[in-house]
């Protein structure tokens, strides 16, 4: 009997642990604090970047941390190198990384907030797995027009909770962006250093004060 | 281009020369067969006559900054939000029974009656379509064209297509872009009374209106992708995609971690990004 039941432990274990997994307790408290997650976020974007009179290298400064601390800024870097990571050179690829976060940089500071401000509401959540949750949320534009439905898709790292993709009204800034960089380098005979060089070029041009 | 637009049908000579163009000018480069993972992306990318599609896309762009983009940053910044706004309405309303059409086309007796409800209000409270109060009592508004219906009854969009003056489409698309255009009453009722410059006027306040409304986003892009042509390729289809699912974001997710998985091989992140396509 003994002997049996012992052999059935695991089992039961497993069960358990594939119940607690699957408990909506569990789920629910994750959600909130992936919502919770996403309204600080905003909350952080207006209190850094909505003052006018902070000098543009100062947002920039602001918002590379940011950037670094609620996105999963390297996950995201490899999925747009898509296939061409493992190409790369090893050196090549610690290049494309940190060029990779200081193009972000520079190509969000002056939009970030029109997509995670002070207009934001979320809508729901929905959990996927234990690791990942993707929460709806609607940019209310006063002067009219419908708001526009922007989607965070979340993973959790330890206790950390990372941003893995935005979607703006159906289109996702990491499909985009490898669309954009696998186009650049099949251009340059498939080597991961053409792109680089272009991404620094680009980088430099939008270091410059945005004109609009 | 705009010279060999025969003015009864403008949609259909603009497709004519579209038609020419690619097959008289140079298709992609297919990668090494023996490269598979090349020849999948070749067959992702689906953009066979893309040399051409570039040269449109730019004589598209030089099109836009001389005449369009000007005249919609004039409309956008000069006249007043209140003339904007009735002017974005009225032409929402007209495009109402397109929408009906093919609402019912798709099955969407639901979206069909609420967009049959919404060209009811408007055209009557709403004063000819001026004020959409229809969105005001809750009664949103959703978009829906002949493409979309083809791809609601499984026709697949087919290779990317740059239209000239049209933009970015496909197969798909196209058809659908005639189709409706066919089937428009307005544009029925002009063109049998001999008022193309009525269908001519519609259809640049259209293109002025949108790309006032789109402006911001554009630049956007356009300013910070290395390769605009590519970002928008991407962009048409990810958006058409949404637009056919109606928005429903559930319907095309991936399941977590299962996704993209060969082309991130070996690529171990503990966080993997989800794609969504």
């Amino acid at each position: 009997m003994l002997s049996r039941r012992s052999k059935l432990a695991p089992l039961g274990v497993f069960i358990a642990i594939a119940f607690l997994l699957a408990a909506p307790a569990g789920a629910n408290e994750f959600e909130q604090r992936t919502e919770k997650f996403i309204v600080s976020l905003a909350q952080q974007a207006i209190e850094s970047l909505a003052k006018r009179d902070v000098q543009r290298d100062e947002r920039i400064r602001r918002f590379r941390v940011m950037f670094n601390d609620h996105f999963a800024v390297h996950a995201i870097g490899r999925f747009v190198l898509g296939r061409h990571w493992q190409q790369a050179t090893d050196e090549e690829q610690a290049e494309y990384l940190v060029l990779f976060e200081d193009l972000m940089v520079v190509s969000y500071v002056d939009r970030f907030q029109k997509y995670a401000g002070e207009n934001l509401r979320v809508v729901k959540s929905r959990v996927e797995g234990d690791k990942t949750a993707t929460v709806f949320t609607e940019i209310v534009r006063p002067e009219a027009g419908q708001p526009i439905q922007v989607i965070w898709r979340i993973g959790a790292k330890g206790e950390a909770l990372k941003v893995l993709d935005v979607l703006i009204e159906g289109t996702s800034l990491s499909q985009t962006l490898r669309a954009d960089f696998g186009s650049i380098i099949s251009q340059r005979q498939g080597k991961v250093a053409g792109l680089i060089h272009e991404m620094r070029l680009k980088t430099a041009e939008l270091k410059l004060p945005a004109k609009n | 281009m705009i010279a060999s637009v025969r003015r009864k049908q403008p949609s259909r000579a603009i497709l004519i020369v579209a038609a020419l163009l690619i097959l008289t000018a140079g298709c992609a480069t297919a990668p090494n067969p023996a490269d598979r993972e090349a020849t999948a992306e070749f067959a992702a990318v689906n953009d066979p006559a893309e040399p051409t599609n570039r040269a449109v896309f730019a004589v598209n762009r030089g099109l836009d900054s001389a005449i369009l983009k000007p005249l919609a940053t004039v409309y956008r910044d000069v006249l007043p939000k209140f003339f904007q706004d009735r002017m974005n309405d009225l032409l929402d309303n007209l495009r109402s029974p397109v929408i009906f059409v093919n609402d019912l086309l798709q099955g969407e007796i639901d979206r069909a009656i609420a967009t049959l409800a919404r060209f009811v209000v408007n055209s009557t409270f709403g004063l000819a379509g001026l004020n959409d109060i229809a969105t005001d009592i809750g009664m949103e508004g959703h978009d829906e064209d002949f493409g979309q219906t083809l791809a609601v009854w499984g026709v697949p969009d087919g290779p990317y297509v740059m239209l000239p003056l049209f933009g970015p489409s496909n197969p798909r698309d196209t058809v659908g872009l005639v189709v409706d255009f066919l089937v428009d009453p307005f544009n029925l009722w002009a063109g049998n009374t001999g008022r193309d410059y009525a269908i001519l006027s519609r259809a640049g306040a259209r293109g002025i209106d949108q790309r006032a409304i789109y402006m911001e986003a554009l630049d956007d892009i356009e300013r910070t992708s290395l390769d605009y042509y590519a970002s928008i390729r991407s962009l048409y289809r990810q958006r058409r995609a949404e637009e056919i699912r109606n928005g429903k974001p559930s319907a095309n997710m991936p399941a977590p971690g299962l996704s993209q998985a060969p082309a991130d091989r070996g690529a171990a992140t503990p966080d993997r990004v989800m794609p969504t396509q």
